[in-house]
């Protein structure tokens, strides 16, 4: 795709964007006003209740969008080349699962740490650490793309199997308050939160930046890569570290959210049909966000009909998505 | 050059006993010998992965198992036998994937770089193929584009395993002309593995022939001894 293509892609991506965050910000059960928006925005005023509603609310849960679809687009984008796997990705290859078996573990077995939040926060990332290391230990052994599939499905299953026993011997607060996180919500990430949420994204964007001349090597092959002069420790481990704080702080903030990680790096190449990482990582921001502010706009538009959580909304699209991409790999 | 010294190469066991062997610029030198004798043992001692059992290897006067890998990959590029290429990675972008060490941190290359790498392309025949995919091109034409990636780092030695192994004749003997011209011209010291034995002995390579666990240096390769080498 020639550089001026790229350009009109990202222009009309970034006018999505606005699109999309100005449809979510206003989409919900009471109705706000677009001036309302404007003014909420640019000219807010504490003693407004519509505007404090709105940036509390629905500013917020747009931000939160935004910040968890490019997020976990791009853990899945690291994943995929650093495993050399279009299929991986934190859900698929279980990082999601560490993360909830960790949360699981905190929030059900009474153990406090700090604040509730913070104590999420720091189980999630743990999870998501441990259940990334041993995974690359994993694909040491499991070359096969199909072998290391199943390896993270089984690690899901494994995780289920103890949070179902955990769930059983817990009490209902806990329970409750479990089962709600595992729903997957833009709605729990308060504006104080956000700045929490927002500097980890920042973190890993930059780690997955430095690393993006490194990404593009990898794709030959590790290898390959060694032979081209890449420390490949030292170059899996900054990897491993963006995935696990880009996706274990998305599932810590707004509990799992499946798909969206595999799903949309395969869009980004099959739409920018590049290996160029550095574009890669601009595309997956853009249309990670855009993703879950399309599928968040509809779970508001249809919540007083039908309440769909999240994370059951992007597997109905997303697991589809994994079988297209299957058939055409096997064909 | 290539400076071995009272080396023995083996992975668990040993596998060849080398005396002293000193490999010049310029010149091409092919790796003979039976299946399993340790022509792609040496030729991973050679890139550093697989350590000597005794001795030491030398490039440049320095011991590749001592080198950091990206110092190694300023001296050293290699080929394998077979590239099936890469998804959405075009030609150009690949060849350019040569030029890693010398990239900036953001991967964007220097203009004579650049420059560099469209000679390559051109030198190569590649230039038609240059923004095609590298998964959408022949085997030939992926092999060669894999010597203009090894060609792009710009190393005074060049490995490469069986390059030919997976070529039809016309673009075996053409990747043979090629390796002898690019040794001639880039002043380099190419040594590759092989059984193409009829395109080597063509073209005047020196042959490296591995033989009951010892490597010995032959100017020429007479048709008759041919089987000797392979017992």
């Amino acid at each position: 795709m020639s550089v001026s293509k790229q350009i009109g892609w990202l222009i009309i991506g970034l006018i999505a964007l606005i699109g999309a965050s100005c449809a979510h910000a206003l989409v919900g059960e009471t109705a706000v006003s677009f001036s309302t928006m404007m003014e909420a925005i640019f000219q807010y005023d504490r003693s407004v209740i519509d505007h404090v509603l709105f940036r509390e609310f629905r500013l917020c849960r747009t931000l939160t969008a935004i910040l968890a679809g490019s997020s976990l687009a791009l853990s899945g984008m690291l994943m995929q080349t650093l495993f050399n796997n279009p299929l991986a990705g934190p859900y698929i290859l279980g990082i999601n699962s560490g993360a909830s078996l960790f949360v699981g573990l905190l929030l059900m077995s009474g153990i406090s740490i700090g604040g509730a939040q913070l104590g999420i926060v720091g189980a999630a990332l743990l999870g998501a650490f441990v259940s990334c290391i041993f995974m690359i230990g994993l694909s040491g052994y499991l070359r096969n793309q199909i072998s290391l599939l199943l390896a993270g499905m089984m690690f899901g299953s494994f995780t289920s199997a103890i949070l179902s026993i955990l769930q059983q011997m817990s009490g209902a607060e806990a329970l409750k308050a479990f089962t709600m996180w595992s729903m997957g919500t833009l709605q729990q990430v308060s504006f104080e939160e956000l700045s929490i949420f927002a500097s980890a994204v920042s973190t890993g964007l930059v780690l997955a930046l430095v690393m993006g001349k490194f990404l593009n090597v990898l794709v030959l092959g590790e290898k390959p890569a060694r032979l081209l002069g890449v420390n490949i420790v030292r170059t899996r481990v900054i990897i491993l570290m963006a995935v696990a704080i880009l996706a274990g702080v998305t599932t810590a903030f707004c509990g799992p959210i499946a798909f969206v990680g595999m799903a949309v790096p395969n869009l980004t190449r099959l739409i920018f049909k590049t290996q160029q990482h550095h574009l890669l990582i601009g595309m997956n921001l853009l249309f990670g966000a855009l993703f879950v502010l399309i599928c968040d706009t509809l779970i508001l538009h249809w919540s007083t009909v039908l309440p769909i959580p999240l994370n059951a909304f992007t597997s109905l699209i997303g697991a589809p998505f994994v079988l297209l991409i299957l058939m055409r790999r096997v064909r | 050059m290539i400076e071995i010294t009272h080396a023995i190469v083996g992975h668990q066991q040993p596998l060849i006993e080398i005396e002293d062997l000193f490999l010049k610029k310029g010149k091409v030198y092919a790796i003979i010998g039976r299946n399993g004798g340790g022509k792609s043992t040496l030729l991973n001692s050679l890139l550093g992965h697989v350590p000597l059992m005794s001795g030491n290897i030398q490039i440049d006067g320095m011991n590749v198992h001592s080198l950091r890998r990206s110092v190694l990959a300023k001296h050293v590029a290699f080929v394998a036998s077979k590239f099936d290429g890469i998804e959405y990675l075009k030609v150009r972008d690949y060849v350019a994937l040569g030029k890693f060490g010398s990239s900036s941190l953001m991967g964007t290359l220097q203009a004579e770089d650049i420059q560099h790498i469209e000679e390559l392309l051109e030198e190569l025949a590649l230039l038609p193929l240059a923004d095609k995919f590298t998964d959408r091109i022949s085997d030939g034409e992926r092999q060669l584009a894999a010597v203009a990636r090894a060609l792009a780092q710009d190393t005074p030695v060049l490995l490469l395993d069986e390059p030919t192994a997976f070529l039809d004749y016309k673009n075996k003997k053409r990747m043979m002309e090629k390796l002898v011209e690019i040794a001639e011209q880039k002043n380099k010291c190419i040594v590759f593995s092989s059984h193409d034995l009829a395109l080597a002995m063509d073209n005047a390579v020196i042959f490296l022939a591995i033989h009951r666990g010892r490597l010995e240096i032959l100017q020429q390769l007479e048709k008759e001894n041919i089987t000797y080498y392979f017992e």
